[in-house]
């Protein structure tokens, strides 16, 4: 049996499109020429189709959020868990998710799920340096730089994209700094540079007064 | 059934350990106001605390802790000083997170002992402290405290209003300034040399004390106002330490009687 003229060209389409699939490196750096860790960095091509993935993790250790920075897709649920020995407490005002899990040990039996772009700011009410961020992407392309400031967006299917970067210290809106790119096969290079506030995140070490976490 | 809620709350608390240590200088030790009968003195100053922080609701927190400070004179070692203490607090927080106005109140108790033993008595500091925050970086405290100071010697008893505000900058992550106003209403001693009739007419009480040696001086407790301005900077070192320096400039007045102190600290404080 011959296959039909239809199933050649679906198959020889999908195909190509895996062959054209590329990478796109982003590098960030801040306003002065250093690499810039913990920045999100995704593109986007019109409406997403891919699901979002099921469950991401913010862990509470040492009294730290883990990892500092994290990016999901539209729709994803998050689950933190407490892995230390004491209780947490767990809150967001940001408007693109507004949540709070009171005092708790273990993990919450259900995830927090962020059904809304945005960029989250979470916070402990009881250790006041605890602090983390969640960015809630409409896209299924994004990654965290590293230390080296880079980021690389694996198997992005052929086509035209927006790429854009955000950091919790960025001044502005990340529209602003957007830049196009045609991606095919291979990998192309991005870089962006990021003007930054004042890092000003609370202290866990003894401070001066008697606030904070007296 | 609350013996229980108490326990199991007891069992969830959180363990705080806190010490400072470093050194503190005093341009007038002997609040006189004559420069001749000035002297002053550095020392070393220790002070390490075991607390607890118990969160009884989202909003309500107790606080309670035991203490023990000593402060070691280079020269005039009769305030050569020790002393346990206790204290408990209840903090709380007008809403969730560290940007929410919050008001504590605690109260410490304690016995200090001094090498010159007469000086030695019990001390108790009701504290009552609020704070708002107006931005990620700007806070402003403030409060009012009152401090009483029991002796077996009634020349040491001594009680004292304060009221302060401080403004609290956190220019970096790790940098953290504060500048703040002190007033204080209530007994003082002030050390001078013989006579002192000018002195005398309105002090409480007066003896004559060996303590900043020849030539033997008079100790005059008066009734003092002190206005007082301070300004110190925190610098976090790493996770669970800093090194703090301190600046004091406080006039002290019982008209026709003034003097003034300068008091410069450094410290290097930890926490876990």
């Amino acid at each position: 049996m011959r296959p039909s003229r239809g199933f050649v060209l679906v198959t020889v389409l999908v195909f190509a499109g895996d062959l054209l699939a590329g990478s796109l490196e982003v590098i960030v750096k801040d306003d002065k020429g250093r690499p810039c860790s913990d920045a999100v960095a995704y593109a986007a091509a019109g409406a997403a189709s891919t699901a979002p993935k099921k469950q991401a993790v913010v862990d509470q250790r040492d009294k730290q959020f883990i990892p500092y920075m994290t990016a999901v897709q539209v729709g994803t649920g998050v689950i933190f868990p407490n892995s230390d020995n004491i209780r947490h407490h767990v809150y967001s005002f940001s408007p693109a998710k507004k949540f709070e899990l009171p005092l708790y040990s273990g993990v919450p039996a259900q995830p927090v799920v962020f059904d809304k772009a945005g960029f989250i700011t979470l916070g402990c009410n009881i250790h006041d340096w605890m602090i983390a961020y969640i960015a809630v992407l409409p896209t299924p392309y994004f990654q965290v730089t590293r230390g080296d400031g880079r980021a690389v967006l694996k198997d992005l299917p052929a086509g035209q994209y927006t790429v854009q970067v955000w950091h919790p210290a960025l001044k502005g809106q990340p529209e602003a700094l957007s830049q196009g790119v045609d991606v095919g096969g291979g990998t192309k290079s991005l870089q962006f540079t990021l003007p930054l506030k004042h890092d000003v995140r609370a202290k866990r070490a003894p401070g001066l007064t008697t606030g904070g976490y007296r | 059934m609350i013996l229980l809620i108490l326990l199991s709350s007891f069992a969830r608390a959180e363990w705080r350990f806190e010490g400072q240590t470093g050194v503190v200088y005093n341009s007038n030790l002997s609040n006189s106001d004559r420069s001749a009968d000035v002297r002053d003195d550095w020392a070393w100053n220790s002070d390490i605390r075991a607390g607890n922080a118990l969160q009884l609701t989202r909003d309500l927190r107790l606080n309670f802790g035991a203490d023990l400070r000593g402060q070691l004179w280079d020269r005039f070692d009769a305030f050569n000083t020790i002393g346990p203490g206790a204290s408990a607090g209840l903090r709380y927080r007008f809403g969730l997170g560290r940007q929410a106005p919050w008001v504590l109140l605690e109260n410490r108790f304690g016995y200090d002992w001094f090498q010159d033993t007469p000086q030695g008595g019990c001390d108790n500091v009701l504290n009552f402290q609020a704070g708002i925050a107006l931005s990620d970086r700007i806070a402003l405290e403030g409060g009012y405290a009152f401090e009483s100071f029991l002796a077996p010697n009634d020349f040491y008893d001594r009680q004292l209003h304060r009221a302060n505000a401080n403004i609290v900058f956190d220019v970096t992550s790790s940098l953290q300034v504060t500048a703040g106003y002190i007033y204080r209403e209530g007994d003082v001693i002030s050390y001078a040399v013989p006579p002192r009739p000018d002195i005398a007419r309105f002090s409480i009480e007066r003896e004559d004390q060996d303590q900043f040696g020849q030539p033997l001086r008079t100790a005059y407790k008066l009734l003092g106002r002190t206005h007082t301005l301070s300004f110190s900077v925190a610098y976090q070192l790493m996770k669970y330490a800093s090194v703090q320096l301190g600046y004091e400039y406080a006039v002290t007045t019982h008209d026709p009687l003034q003097y003034e102190n300068h008091v410069v600290e450094a410290n290097i404080a930890v926490a876990y």
